[in-house]
């Protein structure tokens, strides 16, 4: 009996699979969460993965999906995804949490320097608003300075000292909302971070395949990009070593 | 008492006789003899005597007769062997003496004794007969009688060692070399699996005194070997190979495991040699060959090298010796190796061949975090046990493993090697709660059943304490520290990433909007402004429309002949033309106003008095009625052409404010 039911189970996952795409996002992460609770972590991993690649970015299908490499022992992605689920939301316990754990598995792994205070304050500011968010307000702002100008200028009863310092006072947040608007926009194209992805890649003095090996990549490092030719990239580690490796070998963040 | 003891050993005595009888009886045919080579001798001529024990089992003792009137020139040798006569197989123990008669006469030997079974028996005597010499005595007292008396041939020895060590005349060294040394490797198997055991024995067989030195050892590429300890100086045994006795020496003997599949081979091995020939020396010719060979033969000379009477014997002038060097290699010996079976290969084979057992124990199932564990396997058998590895076992993540300490109790010259490796591994609770260490699992091929076989142990169950802690230890050891957070299954809100907000068109398009409408506020307001500064300004330049278009009314009315409409008509276009243009309210309008007005703009002159001059026809008409048509139109023409003038005028002369 049970294994009939198993068989049922089995062909109705088959024909899941095959209908992925006519599930509803919601479905396939529950889908992929007993898939998990049934300890088959790569198939989770595989679920998450495709609602990722369909473009949801969500903080806490980062999480599940780290989660699940994390158990297949794919540490390389493990670390990828919490680190996007990080960059998400710098306060998220959880994340950091698995994403120490996760750390321990990487040999080599040297622990970032902690921040200072002013850039956990910076942080905290720039993650105020999402990048959208902040270019939101940037807009309404703009309208709203707009619409005070003119009210300044075409309604006479309006046009005194206090509308002036609300205008400035809306002009400036517009500025700066437009700053931070461009600024998370950029750090988020810039690329700048990047995990590595198999473990004992030699890093190279020179953007060569023949240059000295200087040192040695395990997966799992997080590395700084600091130049790229076409294939190869410049990376720094955090304790400062620096090599060139393939692109192919470091996903960026 | 004492009566009562004496009967029982009496009585146990007569038992053990019996037994004894009964057990000689059961035995197969036991016969205790003594024999001599022959019953009548010489007197200088010695003999062999020989007790033969056969079928005896259970010596404890042998006693040989008294020898009083013989010398006993060598003995007592042992010889032990097993015969096969007519079917009937018989083991035998024969103790054999040389012996050389003192005096001439008949002498009884009595037979020896020797204690079989408990029992003591006794072999028949015998009588020999000594005769005169027949060479006479004179040459015997004055020289050691052992060197030169001959003895007779006795072939059948098994000692007649070296006999090959005279080169004969004639004889080609070489080819008496090749045939007397050689070098032999013994394998157990040459066809065999990875790992398996294999038994390589270089060995030396000669025949000929040789001083050996091995000059190249074999390399053993491919293989791990482990070689067996060999006494030290080598000691020989003796091997009859094409019914020729050849002393053997082992040179080296070695446990091989192939690390790799394929053929193999098994290098060579390079020994010089130092022959020592013995070569006849003409002059030396009459002498009988007989005497050299028996005593080499005498089973004394075991090393002959070292007997000073050998060199004496060999220093003498008749023969002379030659150290011929001699160098030999022994054949290579290609050696299959095959692959472990790939199929059905367990997960935790790490090759280990051969036939084991593996045992797994913990020292305590109960302890606190502050406490550490030993888990002990101990892998035992027979196999390449030095070169095996650890078998897997998965620690959970809640402990803290060290390195394991691996100790090696290998027997010493084991052949199969047997031993056990035992792997102490220590770990470090590392949370507080009921942990369990997954079984360990052993897996290792026999190559006797060409299959594997796996030993699995029991699980572990520990029980582990939250331990007083250190500060350090505080985050480390809480529970869940060290387990993953599990995934969030809370719904969640399902948006597609948009892409940026900024790099969009329609950011632009609406930070455009708004910059649109100021810059429509902003024209809009300064029409307004504008607008409102220049009211005055647009009358102005109304004034000539609105003028005209009472003019025409009043050609209209001029038409029709309304006299009045027209003259009133005409002056409100004249007067509303100058309120309109010199700026003054209707009101206020009087003719000096006018005056000092067009003056202040300097207009005078013809223009200002033909103004006045139409104002006031056009006042006298209206109050004095009855105007003749001509006068009418002449007052027409005469509006249309002041007004038009003045205009001229004020266009050109802009009014000073």
């Amino acid at each position: 009996m049970s294994t009939v039911r198993h068989i049922i189970l089995l062909l109705l996952l088959g024909c899941g699979a095959l209908h992925a795409a006519d599930l509803t996002p919601q479905q396939r992460f529950d889908k992929a969460n007993n898939l998990y609770q049934q300890n088959q972590y790569s198939d989770a991993a595989r679920i998450y993965q495709g609602l990722i690649d369909d473009g949801y970015t969500l903080e806490n299908l980062y999480f599940n999906a780290g989660n699940a490499y994390y158990k297949s022992n794919r540490t390389g992605q493990a670390i990828y995804n919490y680190e996007k689920a990080l960059l998400r939301n710098p306060d998220n316990r959880s994340v950091a949490h698995n994403l120490a754990l996760a750390n321990q598995r990487v040999q080599g792994f040297t622990d970032e320097l902690p921040l200072l205070f002013f850039q956990k304050w910076w942080i905290q500011w720039e993650h105020l608003h999402s990048p959208n968010g902040w270019t939101t307000g940037s807009l309404v702002l703009f309208w709203l300075l707009i619409g005070g100008i003119l009210a300044y200028l075409l309604v006479s009863r309006l046009n005194n000292g206090i509308m002036r310092i609300v205008i400035s006072v809306v002009g400036v947040c517009f500025c700066l909302y437009l700053f931070m608007s461009v600024f998370t926009y950029t750090a988020a194209h810039s690329h700048e971070t990047g995990i590595v992805m198999s473990s004992g890649i030699k890093a190279k003095a020179a953007p060569d395949q023949n240059g000295k090996d200087l040192f040695e990549l395990n997966e799992g490092m997080k590395v700084q990009v600091l130049d790229a030719t076409a294939e190869f990239c410049k990376v720094q580690l955090s304790d400062g070593k620096t090599g060139w490796v393939a692109c192919d070998e470091v996903k960026r963040l | 008492m004492m009566v009562c003891q004496v009967k029982i050993r009496k009585w146990a005595l007569s038992l053990f006789f019996c037994l004894g009888t009964l057990f000689s009886a059961s035995a197969q045919d036991f016969r205790f003899t003594t024999n001599v080579s022959s019953t009548r001798v010489a007197q200088d001529e010695p003999f062999q005597l020989q007790f033969l024990l056969e079928n005896a089992s259970n010596i404890s003792s042998f006693q040989p007769p008294s020898f009083n009137d013989f010398e006993v020139l060598q003995g007592p040798s042992q010889m032990q062997g097993t015969s096969i006569v007519n079917g009937r197989r018989s083991d035998y123990l024969a103790l054999i003496y040389v012996l050389q008669p003192k005096r001439v006469g008949n002498f009884t030997l009595a037979g020896a004794t020797a204690r079989v079974n408990g029992e003591n028996k006794r072999s028949n005597p015998v009588t020999i007969e000594v005769i005169k010499s027949a060479h006479g005595a004179a040459s015997a007292p004055s020289q050691p009688p052992v060197s030169q008396q001959p003895f007779p041939p006795r072939r059948s020895s098994p000692d007649d060692e070296y006999t090959e060590g005279i080169l004969r005349k004639g004889e080609d060294v070489n080819a008496k070399l090749r045939k007397n040394i050689f070098l032999k490797v013994d394998v157990d198997k040459t066809n065999l699996y990875e790992g398996e055991q294999l038994t390589a024995t270089y060995k030396l067989y000669t025949r000929l005194p040789t001083n050996s030195s091995v000059t190249r050892v074999p390399a053993f590429k491919g293989f791990s070997a482990k070689d067996i300890e060999l006494p030290n100086p080598p000691q020989a045994s003796t091997e009859r190979l094409n019914g020729q006795l050849f002393k053997v020496f082992t040179i080296r003997k070695t446990l091989l495991f192939p690390l790799q599949s394929g053929a193999l081979e098994l290098d060579p091995v390079e020994v010089d040699n130092q022959v020592r020939l013995v070569k006849m020396v003409h002059n030396n010719q009459k002498r009988s060959r007989d005497p050299f060979e028996d005593i080499f033969n005498d089973p004394g000379f075991k090393d002959p090298f070292n007997d000073p009477f050998f060199d004496d014997f060999f220093n003498r002038p008749e023969v002379s010796y030659e150290d011929v060097p001699y160098k030999i290699q022994s054949t290579p010996v290609k050696i299959t190796v095959k692959p472990l079976p790939a199929d059905l290969k367990p997960a935790s084979f790490n090759g280990a061949v051969g036939n084991f057992n593996m045992t797994a124990a913990i020292d305590k199932t109960n302890l606190s975090t502050d406490d550490a564990l030993t888990l002990k396997i101990t892998v035992s058998g027979q196999g390449n046990v030095n070169l095996m590895n650890m078998p897997k076992v998965d620690i959970p993540n809640s402990f803290e493993k060290y390195d394991p300490k691996v100790t090696d109790n290998i027997e010493k010259n084991s052949n199969p090697l047997s031993g056990s490796r035992q792997y102490e591994i220590a770990l470090m609770p590392l949370e507080a709660g009921d942990q369990t260490i997954p079984p360990v699992e052993f897996s290792y091929f026999d190559p006797v059943a060409h299959a594997y076989k796996t030993i699995k142990s029991e699980p572990f169950n520990i029980h582990v304490t939250a331990g007083k802690q250190n500060k350090r230890d505080k985050q480390d050891f809480s529970v869940d520290k060290n387990v993953l957070i599990p995934v969030h299954r809370a719904p969640q809100h399902w948006t597609k990433d948009s892409g940026y907000l900024l790099g969009s068109l329609w950011y632009w398009i609406l930070l455009a909007l708004p910059l649109l409408a100021l810059v429509l506020g902003i024209i809009y307001r300064k029409r307004l402004t504008y607008q409102q500064n220049n009211m005055a300004l647009l009358k102005h330049r109304y004034a000539n429309k609105a003028a005209l278009k009472r003019l025409e009314l009043a050609a209209r009315y001029l038409k029709e002949g309304k006299d009045h409409a027209f003259y009133e008509e005409t002056s409100r276009a004249v007067w509303g033309y100058l309120s309109h243009k010199l700026q003054i309210p209707f009101a206020d309008l009087n003719k000096e106003l006018i005056q000092s007005k067009l003056s202040s703009r300097h207009i005078n002159g013809t223009n200002t008095q033909q103004l006045f001059e139409l104002l006031d026809n056009c006042e006298m008409a209206l109050y004095a009625p009855a105007q003749s048509n001509d006068k009418m139109q002449g007052t027409y023409q005469q509006a249309v052409k002041v007004i038009s003038q003045l205009e001229d005028e004020l266009k050109t002369k802009q009014p000073v404010v």
